[in-house]
């Protein structure tokens, strides 16, 4: 064991330059700002978080609320403040402090937006937290030079790699299912409507292509992380990762993902790379140097302080994490993409075709009658869309209209549905046990066995 | 690691060669050629059909208001029905021009508000603008001005003759056709090649995303079928009500069509889905895009199992038996079961439809889950 141990400890304690860090830092700022602003301007913050009625709440989350209108905007200001201080480095520590907190408060608010790219963003954000990244090229250290630092340990730059790689690794992993490798679904299906594209529009709805699409996806995904870990495949493996995201955001309205990820696997490169970008920086906006940050001139080392000790752990747990979670689907029966227990949080990206309508029935015990829930009196397009595939979101929105029932002087009510899913291009189905009373079932993690088998009916 | 890079490599050449001499092994479905058809032999002609219907009801109007007789009125009550079948059959189109005029609110929020409309009348207020005012405007209001609350002729008649608010009541019925007729009139122009030609914009584009024409059409679709489903039927069946019925909650609730303008409003949508036109030319449609993807239900083909539907949900509102209203009250089991047959439809139009097709439903970003 100490064998193998102790070059890896020697490799990631070897001090590089920080610079890969700082050029991270500030895509990463550049980019949340920039979709901060996206977000705004497209007028999602009302229609997310302002207009909907009903907000569907993380199971231990229920304490996050939505802040109202001027808290709305509050939030995102700040939010989007934050994203401005991180790209330059003002107050660095407090600002990303505020970022996470403030853009995962968001996220909490609301299951029916999850994607798994906020959920990118809120952990990436949650590591640059720890990370020394407001000490080089920082108005931090503009103003407080004595804070200035040049050389970090490996193992800083190596846990955001390690980040992405996961990323990648368990989509592609996700992609192992034989939906995707021998039916080609979900892509047949998302590919077919292209066939307008230029260029590529004519091969859109051809059978193979969605086969060739889905297995180099598959292959892309798990085979990503090391070819941009080596210089020799380095180049053609980033040249890949343009190709692969420029696609995907041409056929997917995937946002701001592909780009997000164009830029951060820059991590990836050298600390020579990294140190032209921001030679680059400093020529494009005049920024003077004080000292270059090599090896050579006046290296200044991050002391490895106790606190950093305590990083590490909370690394090392933090991975361990990542690492077990997107294997908990193991703990429940049932086809996993039709039960979705143990499906969010998990890199499960863009992964399944899957749309649901669901009629739910509120029954009065006492007086045997029963009426129809008009979804839209509560739930927003999306918000409905989202709740009628999963069934967690199903349970929440029975228990609102159970709550519902009780304001509007109905003692003792059933809370039905009869829904109806299709996935991955096979007919709609009875999704949940259509006599099972909602009202009366328990929020949690335990198997919801009131979800009707896949293929049974 | 050389082996994966040589898939990829192989993989891309492969796809570059492929092409030129590649078979397809389905032929390329034409969706300029479902919109085409669609635009042009199907919503222009409906548009134009309905504009002209109220031409004819403003020139009825004009004739009933300058004269109240006996016949002026019944003539004039044929052109309404005619208008609001006409209706019927635009209803579903609620994007672009239609969009614009906020078309569905206008014409047809019901249950009319008849108090509200007496007392537009009395103060003579004759402003249709605010989203107040939906509801004492367009068929609602008409069908309420010309049938009354028991269809009795001499008593309309009365009511614009001889009543104290006679005058503004003749004011007040011109100026709901006014406002139909103004919304017809620039719906049918902007869709008008020779106006704004909507029509091309209508053809052009082509895409599957929210806002293209495919996705517009296919989420309207919907959304007018579920009016079909809960306003037209299901309310006044008592489905929102703890089955307790709400008969005045009926569209056309005073002239009784309301199952007449049901039946024409299905088989608008049925049309639509069909690719059909308004004389029985099938041209292409969704059931011929879904056969191209071979988009299965069940055990069959999901065209097949929509057609079945769409045949037996029309079995099923024609089994009715009298009025709408009155068969809530005393006649229910029919009216459930064409509630039912409805409901399953909305299963197929709305889930396997548009997810067999990758129509998008809503604007955010997904990333597929």
């Amino acid at each position: 064991m100490g064998a193998l141990v102790h070059p890896i400890r020697n490799y990631l304690s070897t001090k590089i330059s920080i610079a890969p860090l700082i050029v991270f830092r500030i895509l990463f700022g550049g980019v949340m700002l920039a979709g901060i602003i996206r977000f705004a301007a497209k007028g999602w913050i009302n229609e997310l978080y302002i207009k909907p009625k009903f907000f569907f709440h993380y199971y231990g989350f229920e304490w996050v609320k939505p802040l109202g209108e001027p808290g709305m905007y509050f939030l995102f200001g700040i939010v989007g403040l934050a994203a401005l201080f991180i790209m330059t480095g003002f107050l660095y520590q407090l600002s990303s402090i505020v970022f996470f907190l403030g853009f995962t408060y968001i996220e909490l608010i609301d299951k029916s937006n999850y994607l798994n790219h906020y959920y990118f963003i809120s952990v990436v954000s949650f590591l640059m937290v720890f990370l020394p990244a407001g000490k080089f090229f920082s108005i931090d250290t503009w103003i407080w030079p004595r804070k200035r630092v040049t050389e970090i340990p490996r193992w800083i730059i190596s846990s955001l790699q390690l980040q992405l790689a996961f990323v990648y690794f368990f989509a592609g992993l996700a992609k192992l299912n034989y939906d995707w490798l021998m039916e080609a679904q979900p892509l047949r299906i998302w590919l077919y409507p292209h066939t307008n594209l230029p260029f590529i529009g004519s091969l859109m709805d051809e059978l193979w292509v969605a086969y060739f699409f889905s297995w180099a996806g598959a292959i892309y995904d798990l085979s990503i992380p090391f070819l941009l870990s080596f210089k020799k495949t380095r180049l053609f493996a980033y040249s890949a990762v343009i190709l692969f995201h420029v696609l995907t955001s041409i056929l997917f309205p995937i946002g701001m993902f592909p780009f997000v990820m164009i830029l951060a696997t820059l991590i990836f490169f050298s600390e020579d790379f990294h140190l032209a970008v921001i030679r680059c920086l400093r020529k494009l906006f005049f920024i003077k140097n004080p000292v270059e940050p090599s090896h050579d001139v006046n290296p200044v080392t991050l002391s490895p302080r106790r606190v950093y000790r305590v990083v590490v752990a909370v690394f090392a747990l933090h991975f361990l994490i990542q690492f077990l979670l997107p294997f908990r689907f193991l703990l429940y029966p049932g086809k996993l993409f039709w039960t979705e227990e143990g499906y969010r949080f998990s890199w499960r990206v863009m992964l399944m075709e899957k749309a649901g309508k669901a009629f739910f029935y509120i029954h009065d015990k006492d007086t045997g009658r029963k009426s129809e829930v008009m979804n839209d009196e509560y739930l927003t397009m999306n918000q409905e869309k989202m709740m009628s595939t999963q069934p967690d979101m199903i349970l929440q929105y029975a228990h609102f209209l159970k709550e519902n029932s009780l304001a509007a002087g109905i003692q003792n009510a059933e809370v039905t549905v009869e829904s109806y899913v299709t996935l991955n291009g096979r007919g709609s189905r009875l999704f949940i046990d259509s006599t099972a009373d909602l009202a009366s079932m328990k929020e949690g993690f335990s198997h919801k066995y009131w979800v009707l088998p896949f293929g049974d009916n | 690691m050389r082996s994966i890079i040589f898939i990829l490599i192989a993989g891309i050449l492969f796809s570059g060669c492929k092409k030129k001499g590649g078979q397809s092994a389905v032929d390329s479905f034409d969706k300029a050629a479902l919109l085409a058809n669609t635009g042009e032999n199907i919503i222009l002609p409906a548009y134009e059909r309905f504009r002209n219907s109220v031409d004819t009801l403003s020139q009825l109007q004009q004739n009933f208001i300058s004269a109240p007789t006996e016949i002026s009125l019944l003539e004039l009550r044929t052109g309404f029905i005619n208008s609001y079948k006409a209706y019927q059959w635009i209803s579903t189109f609620e994007f672009g021009p239609a969009d614009t005029e906020v078309a569905r609110a206008h014409f047809n929020t019901f249950p009319c508000d008849t108090s509200e409309i007496n007392t537009k009348i009395a103060a003579g207020n004759f402003n249709f603008s605010t989203i107040a005012d939906l509801d004492t405007q367009g068929f609602p209001a008409l069908d309420f001005l010309l049938y009354g609350k028991n269809g009795n002729i001499s008593e309309i008649i009365g009511k614009f003759t001889i009543d104290a608010n006679a005058g503004n009541r003749k004011l007040y019925l011109n100026a709901v056709v006014e406002d139909v007729w103004q919304r017809a009139s620039a719906i049918y122009n902007a869709w008008n090649p020779s106006g704004g030609n909507y029509l091309q914009t209508f053809r052009s584009s082509t895409g599957n995303d929210v806002g293209s024409s495919l996705g517009l059409l296919v989420n309207q679709l919907n959304f007018d079928f579920e009016i079909l489903k809960n306003a037209r039927i299901g309310i006044p069946l008592g489905k929102k009500s703890m089955g307790v019925p709400l008969p005045d909650k009926c569209e056309a609730l005073y002239s009784k069509q309301s199952l007449l303008l049901a039946q024409e409003h299905l088989k608008s949508v049925e049309n639509i889905f069909l690719g059909r036109d308004k004389n029985g030319n099938n041209g292409i449609g969704f059931d011929d895009y879904l056969e191209n993807i071979d988009a299965q239900y069940s055990s069959g083909s999901l065209s097949t199992a929509i057609k079945y539907r769409f045949e037996t949900a029309k079995t099923k509102l024609a089994a009715i038996t009298g009025t709408l209203d009155d068969a809530v009250i005393n006649n229910p089991g029919p009216v459930d079961q064409a509630y039912a047959e409805l409901q399953q439809l909305v299963v197929l139009l709305k889930v396997d439809m548009p997810s067999a097709m990758g129509v998008l439903i809503t604007y955010q970003d997904n990333d597929g889950d």
